[in-house]
């Protein structure tokens, strides 16, 4: 299986977009997308847009359906007994949920999710897992992929000279940040993280941010959170969630200064109960 | 009534109460408990003053008759000889804090009129330490180790007969023990000789048994974990295996049988290619693999439900084929389970009789002494002979055949089986120190 997995090697844009145009081009989209576990309705009528290369924070209280909407879009969704998507989703206008080969899908959709999973392979096995899998088989192109997502993950000060110890006996943090790096590591035009910051100290959270500003002038960022700073402090545009509806989204500047919802308004000044 | 006396009485080592000074009120009597010196170890009390025991009370009597001395106290308190805290009302649950404490509680207590001592009666305040048990959690305590100790009691039962087999069979088979025992053949009607016959036929069945069966177990079992969805026909499977797991290990051997004459009607009449038309080596191993199937399936399961859902998923989300998570995560990190698994069932097997009692093994088969012919002496068309068909045939079929013998068979057979439960038992818990997370 031959797979594309350096950065140059990826269609950068589609025909129609203009480059100047930036955040405007849409790469993701809802329409009227539903979810049902069955009996229950966790996504009721979907319509929502993610442009190229923004961050765009999801708020929202539990139970809203923040992290069925990232399953939906690398189809893992497929994995949970019962649960049934209608709608379209579309990414660079080709309807995900139809896609034949999501293993396909899922190289290009980076995952994160709130616990940290490090698989019982060495820190670097952990990292190379992906590329070893999609093709890459010389060990130089292995050991530059390793050390790129081992740092854009701010681990590799602290694991570089252990790259050997197994990726489960790090520390919780670390783990997380290992999860991060594994997701980065097929360089995807897509991320989504998921409570990526739960189980990391705040320094260590502010310089990922850091990073994933950065990483925003090449990727595609859907950030679910619950900390709403961070979505104010990361995302250029906010979306609420709640009860399975998208209640609002807009710029992030008047989503916490403007809501045009009075439950945006109340969740955003934590007013909520 | 005549005026009441307050006495304060001092425990003793021997647990009686030593009379001691008397006062005219309660709070007099109270007050002068501030003299109390708490220990609460009674043991070394005799050389100290009275006044350093771990108990005191306070016994009220009227001015002109004796003491005398009910059975138990009217009131009992409970007083914590650190202050660490406050806020107690002397119960059992919530002691004094202090001495100081409980004697301030005593007064307000009898001032406001909620304890009213009479004649004949007293009251008694217990020094505990802050972390030691009281009375109750003794109790529940003594219930915690009488319920251990007759668990543990029934436990240990199980290892009783093993233990009696065990050394029965070791002291009646010893004289029959020795390498020319395991090395040669029955002679003279299996009254004489050794059993090396049988024991290679037992090898055999084993080992093509489970040739058969743990492919095909292993492999069913990772679909049936991996793969297969909730629905009907993953039910009908589960059911089978279930089922396959219960049916007697005779009907077993009448299936096999059934299956042999089948084969032979296909060969004869239709002239079609069967693995076998008679009893056979080859009969034998199949029903046994029929037998071990289930077992296999179900640890293989087993071991493969140990590896953690999130590494699956975390493989998914990147992309890899469940097959790809399946040989790089899942089946290395659940190899030793599955393997413990099929070791279990080379005991089993070795020690089953019925199986191939009717399809396979028989009372006596002409095995070569020398050459290579004696180590494989049974092609697998041949009938053969087994360990456990060997033990029932010269310990119920045959006369004359000398005690030691019998045992000495029965030895070697279990000591096989325990031979390789053993060696499982310690591939597990190798592995299982090298477990990766």
């Amino acid at each position: 299986m031959k797979t594309k997995t350096e950065p140059a090697a990826r269609p950068s844009s589609s025909p129609g977009e203009s480059p100047s145009s930036g955040r405007s081009e849409v790469h993701i989209c809802f329409r009227n997308v539903t979810v049902n576990y069955a009996s229950v309705v966790a996504l009721r009528e979907i319509n929502l847009e993610v442009y190229r290369r923004e961050i765009l924070g999801i708020i929202g209280p539990a139970n809203s359906g923040k992290s069925t909407l990232l399953r939906c879009i690398n189809r893992t969704l497929d994995f949970v007994p019962g649960a049934k998507v209608t709608g379209q989703l579309l990414i660079d206008g080709q309807d995900v949920l139809k896609v034949r080969n999501v293993y396909a899908l899922r190289r290009r959709v980076g995952m994160v999710f709130p616990l940290p999973v490090g698989l019982p392979l060495s820190v670097y096995e952990n990292v190379a897992y992906a590329p070893r899998r999609a093709g890459v088989r010389q060990r130089h192109e292995l050991d530059a992929i390793v050390e790129r997502c081992l740092r854009q993950a701010m681990l590799w000060d602290e694991v570089k000279d252990r790259l050997d110890i197994l990726g489960t006996k790090l520390s919780g943090g670390q783990q997380q940040r290992l999860t991060l790096a594994r997701a980065l590591s097929l360089d995807p035009e897509i991320l989504c993280l998921d409570e990526f910051s739960i189980a990391i100290d705040p320094v260590t959270t502010m310089r990922i941010e850091d990073i994933l500003r950065e990483l925003k002038q090449r990727m595609t960022i859907v950030l679910v959170t619950n900390l709403v700073q961070q979505a104010r402090r990361l995302a250029d545009r906010t979306a609420f969630f709640m009860a399975g509806r998208l209640i609002e989204v807009g710029d992030t500047e008047n989503i916490f200064e403007h809501p045009q919802c009075e439950l945006t308004r109340r969740y955003v000044e934590g007013d909520f109960g | 009534m005549a005026e009441l006396r307050y006495c304060l009485a001092w425990k003793r080592p021997d647990g009686s109460f030593q009379p001691g000074e008397t006062f005219a009120s309660f709070a007099e009597a109270a007050t002068a408990l501030s003299a109390w010196q708490p220990q609460s170890h009674s043991g070394a009390l005799s050389t100290q003053e009275p006044c350093c025991t771990d108990q005191v009370e306070i016994w009220c009597s009227c001015q002109d008759e004796p003491a005398t001395v009910l059975s138990r106290p009217r009131y009992s308190f409970v007083v914590y000889g650190t202050v660490a805290g406050g806020g107690g009302d002397g119960s059992e649950a919530a002691p004094w804090w202090g001495l100081q404490e409980a004697i301030t509680g005593l007064v307000e207590l009898e001032r406001s009129g909620q304890l009213a001592l009479r004649h004949g009666q007293r009251l008694r305040l217990c020094h505990r330490e802050v972390f030691a048990t009281s009375a109750g959690q003794k109790r529940k305590a003594r219930a915690e180790n009488i319920a251990k100790t007759v668990f543990m009691a029934m436990a240990l039962m199980l290892v009783a007969p093993v233990l009696a087999i065990l050394v029965y069979l070791l002291v009646k088979g010893w004289p029959a023990l020795s390498l020319s025992f395991f090395l040669e053949n029955p002679r003279e009607r299996m009254t004489a000789g050794g059993i090396w016959a049988p024991l290679v036929g037992t090898f055999f069945l084993v080992f093509i048994s489970l040739l058969l069966a743990a492919p095909v177990g292993i492999l069913a079992g990772v679909y049936l974990n991996e793969y297969a969805r909730d629905n009907w026909l993953t039910r009908i499977i589960n059911l089978a295996v279930v089922n396959l797991a219960g049916v007697p290990s005779i009907v077993h051997a009448l299936f096999g049988v059934g299956v042999i004459m089948f084969f032979a009607e296909l060969r004869r009449n239709y002239g079609i290619w069967v693995p076998f038309e008679d009893r056979c080596l080859l009969a034998a191993s199949c029903t046994l693999a029929v037998m071990t199937l289930p077992v296999i399936i179900t640890s293989t399961r087993e071991a493969l439900a140990s590896v953690p859902m999130s590494f699956r998923e975390a493989c998914w989300n990147m992309g890899a084929t469940r097959w790809q998570t399946i040989r790089t995560i899942v089946l290395p990190n659940s190899i030793s389970g599955i393997l413990t698994g099929v070791i279990l069932q080379v005991s089993r097997a070795a020690g089953e009789t019925a199986p191939i009692l009717l399809t396979g093994a028989v009372f006596s088969v002409p095995v070569p002494d020398h050459g290579w012919r004696a180590f494989v002496p049974y092609g697998l068309h041949d009938r053969c002979m087994a360990l456990s068909m060997h033990l029932y045939t010269i310990s119920t079929q045959v006369v004359n055949v000398p005690e030691h013998v019998e045992y000495g068979t029965a030895v070697v057979l279990i000591g096989l089986v325990l031979a390789v439960n053993s060696a499982s038992i310690a591939l597990r818990v190798y592995l299982r120190s090298r477990k990766k997370w």
